[in-house]
């Protein structure tokens, strides 16, 4: 025999240290840091409290145009001499957008940070803003849209959103809004959202070798011009479970898989079982040992991937799986995907699976610990979740503490496969009676 | 200009197997990546096996001797790791990176499938990872617009019986007629310690890699006649542009631009790899400046030029744009084509040619700044270049190209006569 049989056991762990973090109020505005002491990278993000949310219901993208906007000129500079000093830096702005946030950010050697937040800065508060420029931004946007629906994913995902949370409200529409609703903005709608939400301080996160970074400086240049205080972010919003299990049908003629998008409403993120509940979907969807991904790729080849989480904001969450599957097994990999859902709910998890559940989550807070974006993204949730600065070590303490009885009590309490809502973006003619006869729910129709 | 782009130690060992065994030290995170090179890929597949090089990787990871079905991503995710494997036309790579204490249980897993994986290879493994695979390709090729492209290209740029010509995923008819024994001698063939390269960067040292690697792989044995892939080198040129219109379900016009260039790691690719941020990277490239915003007939997220770093032939230099609305395919096309011809005749200035070696420092640092990063940099060094040091070369080497050589690299590889040009156009909607 050529090869050890004998599995090797681990060796001495070692000690988890998420970097210290230093906060620190500079010049109106709030300034959080890590010191990565011989990091050659930094990154500076700059943090407003601008996410989806703040969007009026019916002018979704807002956000995604202003953040576009910004770049095409400056109080200091046009559009041009602006790409190439940033650029010439060896960064781009990045933008970025969830429902609780808009964050603008730069990455570059740590000795260019200082200059490539003041351009960030110049860009975020004094933005040109000319109305052609602006319409011109919003066509491009909307045409961006565009292309990106014309991919399968998008609309049922939009589909899945209006049936969870309802269109009416600004958290039932697509998170980044859609081709009509961008295409429908005016140029003070842009201007407007900027003065109310982008002259707000905000908090500057940098993630570098503060032995080589002046956080007071960069706090300065950030919040220069900046003003207003914090608005109110409004509390957690109940969403009832639907009664009944339900199919919507997104027809996508000629498509050579059906995408799959289930999902129900489910807790916020400061709920009290936040970990149990992350580690069920864990289990059940949420890694590639994951009950879905075993059953519906590595038993049945149904498909390539299936995923499943509880994902959450300040005010909502929901639980949704997602998948794409070959045309012809849509039905049998619906009901196996429901009945995976069911029977983690019915009989919650076992201690082999939370085993690797819990040291998977654990384990890649470890393996998160080193490049300056990772833990500027990590220095990101204590800020908009008001976290403290040991959140992340007290989060391995109780990943590593969750037992049986607590993971499948979160499931049971969590998962609601009778309330789901099951929508199928695929080739309908092809489809729609194995789904009428598959018995999970009534099938209807996507119209618009 | 930074002496070099790899600030941190290396060493290197080789097992009496051919096992070439690199160690980077660096103690920042407690986590360490394990990264195996096996030197196949797509350009060793002879023709009607289109696919199967990608197909095996997925066998990989189905149980081997010592190992389980499904116990090699259960025992990785399990000590809080990270994995994946992907397969391109030069070679096949794996990698995990794991909380350090679990470096051991990732050398006995790849050592198990390096050494044991044929006892444990079924056809009903065989027959479900040809499912996912054909999944895969549904998903990433068959089922998005312009998902094809790369499948397009490909045979446009490399001729028939070119090791480049077929694309990694394969045809469905070729994966249809895999059979069990052909994996089988596949991995005899192919898997063996002469034919890879291990890499291990960060938290561990090198004393305790060597032996760990020797106490796992040592004992696997080293095969003799490992068949070399054909040789791509050379390229005749047909002295005609390859031109192919598409006309099918997508969104708006597009065009792609593709010529063959130089190999990656040679001083031409070094060029290319500028010539490519000055034309396409970011906002302030030309494509952006001329298309996106000066003529305003492309759409600005959609322009960009990128060299796909294959090392076995003259690599590809893509370039892509999609039409705004009311903009015809013919336009286009002719400015994308005005705006890379004039890369030989209009002369990159300092402030281009700065910012793109700018961007290109930023990315070099980024890849280098996780330990899983670094350890597929000095794998592909090691396997394409006989020495993972050489790694260090790369960044200064960029930084060192001028404007001359960008107009003389352009003259000379990207000509209208060896322009490959395909067009997507949306089916006419009543």
């Amino acid at each position: 025999m050529t090869l050890i049989a004998t599995r090797p056991g681990a060796g001495a762990a070692r000690p988890y240290r998420f970097p210290t973090v230093i906060r620190r109020d500079v010049a109106g505005g709030r300034v959080v840091a890590a010191h990565l002491p011989g990091q050659n990278l930094a990154v500076a993000v700059l943090l407003l409290d601008a996410g989806a949310g703040r969007e009026p219901v019916g002018k979704e993208g807002l956000a995604g145009v202003l953040a576009k906007a910004l770049e095409e000129g400056t109080a200091q500079r046009d559009a041009t001499a602006f790409a190439l000093a940033v650029e010439g830096l060896g960064t781009e702005l990045v933008t970025g957008l969830d429902w609780d946030s808009f964050q603008v950010s730069v990455q570059v050697p740590v000795d260019r940070l200082s200059a490539a937040v003041e351009l960030l800065a110049e860009a975020v508060r004094t933005p040109r803003l000319e109305p052609d420029d602006v319409r011109r931004v919003r066509d491009d946007e909307a045409n961006a849209l565009r292309m990106d629906w014309a991919n399968p994913g998008p609309r049922a995902d939009a589909v899945l959103r209006a049936d969870l949370f309802g269109r009416d409200n600004r958290w039932g529409r697509p998170m980044h809004g859609d081709p009509e609703s961008v295409g429908a903005l005016d140029v003070e709608d842009v201007t407007v959202f900027h003065s109310e939400w982008f002259i707000r301080p905000g908090t500057l996160v940098v993630a570098g070798d503060l032995d080589r970074l002046d956080l007071d400086a960069l706090g300065a240049a950030a919040f220069a011009g900046a003003g207003g205080g914090p608005v109110d972010r409004g509390g957690p919003i109940e969403v009832p479970p639907r009664a009944g299990r339900r199919i919507i049908l997104v027809d996508r003629p000629g498509s050579v898989q059906s995408t799959l998008r289930l999902g129900h409403p489910s807790p916020h993120r400061a709920h009290p079982e936040h970990v149990p509940m992350t580690l069920a979907g864990t289990v059940l969807g949420g890694a590639f040992t994951s009950r879905l991904n075993h059953l519906i790729r590595e038993v049945h080849g149904y498909t390539y991937g299936i995923r499943g989480d509880f994902a959450s904001s300040r005010r909502f969450g929901r639980f949704a799986v997602a998948s794409g599957v070959q045309t012809a097994v849509t039905a049998p990999a619906l009901v196996a995907a429901v009945g995976e859902i069911t029977r983690t709910r019915l009989t919650g998890v076992t201690e082999d699976e939370l085993a690797v559940a819990r040291s998977w989550r654990a384990g890649q807070l470890s393996v998160e610990l080193q490049s300056p974006r990772a833990i500027a993204s990590a220095l990101t949730t204590l800020v908009v979740h008001d976290l403290p600065d040991d959140y992340h070590a007290r989060l391995r303490e109780s990943l590593l503490a969750a037992d049986v009885a607590q993971v499948s009590a979160a499931a049971a309490a969590h998962l609601r496969p009778e309330s789901l809502t099951l929508v199928v973006e695929g080739d309908a003619a092809l489809i729609r009676d194995d789904l009428v006869a598959a018995g999970l729910g009534e099938v209807t129709d996507h119209t618009g | 200009m930074p002496d070099s782009g790899y600030p941190w130690p290396i060493e290197t060992t080789r097992l009496d197997n051919g096992l070439r065994v690199v160690v980077s030290e660096d103690r920042t995170a407690p986590a360490v990546a394990v990264n195996l090179w096996y030197d196949v890929g797509s350009r060793h597949e002879p023709a009607g096996q289109t696919g199967f090089a990608h197909l095996f990787e997925h066998l990989m990871f189905e149980g081997s001797i010592n190992v389980a079905k499904t116990e090699h991503m259960k025992l990785i995710q399990g000590s809080g790791g990270s994995l994946n494997a992907t397969t391109n036309p030069d070679r096949t790579n794996y990698f995990e990176t794991v909380p350090a204490e679990h470096l051991e249980l990732a050398l006995w897993l790849e050592a198990d499938r390096m050494g044991g994986l044929v006892p444990a290879l079924t056809q009903e493994t065989l027959d479900n990872q040809r499912d996912v695979v054909k999944n895969e390709r549904r998903q990433r090729y068959e089922n998005v617009p312009y998902g094809d492209a790369w499948l397009r290209l490909l045979p446009l740029l490399y001729p028939p019986g070119h090791p480049y010509h077929h694309a990694t995923i394969g045809s469905m008819a070729d994966l249809n007629a895999a059979d069990l024994a052909t994996f089988q001698e596949f991995h005899t063939k192919y898997y063996a310690p002469n034919n890879a390269v291990l890499t291990v960067v960060g938290d561990a040292s090198a004393a305790e890699v060597f032996a760990l690697a020797d106490k796992y792989f040592g004992a696997i044995p080293a095969r003799a006649d490992i068949p070399a892939a054909p040789d791509g080198r050379s390229v005749a040129a047909t002295g005609r542009a390859a031109v192919e219109t598409v006309t099918t379900d997508v969104p708006a016009p597009r065009v792609y631009v593709a010529h063959r260039t130089h190999p990656f790691g040679t001083p031409g690719n070094d060029v290319t790899t500028v010539l490519a941020a000055v034309l396409g990277s970011g906002r302030g490239s030309r494509l952006y400046q001329r298309l996106a915003d000066g003529e305003r007939i492309a759409q600005p997220d959609t322009v960009g030029a990128y060299g796909v770093d294959l090392a076995h032939a003259p690599a590809p230099l893509i370039v892509t744009a999609t039409a705004r609305p009311g903009v015809t395919a013919e336009r286009l096309a002719a400015g994308v084509a005005e705006v890379v011809d004039e890369l030989a005749t209009v002369p990159v200035t300092h402030a281009e040619l700065e910012r793109a070696k700018a961007l290109l420092s930023t990315a070099w640092w980024r890849q280098m700044s996780t330990v899983d990063g670094r350890a597929d940099t000095l794998g592909r060094y090691a396997t394409q270049f006989g020495d993972p040091a050489k790694a260090a070369e790369r960044l200064p080497a960029w930084l060192g190209v001028t404007a001359e050589q960008i107009a003389e690299t352009a003259a000379e590889v990207l000509g209208a006569a060896d322009r490959v040009t395909l067009t997507y156009l949306p089916e006419e909607t009543s």
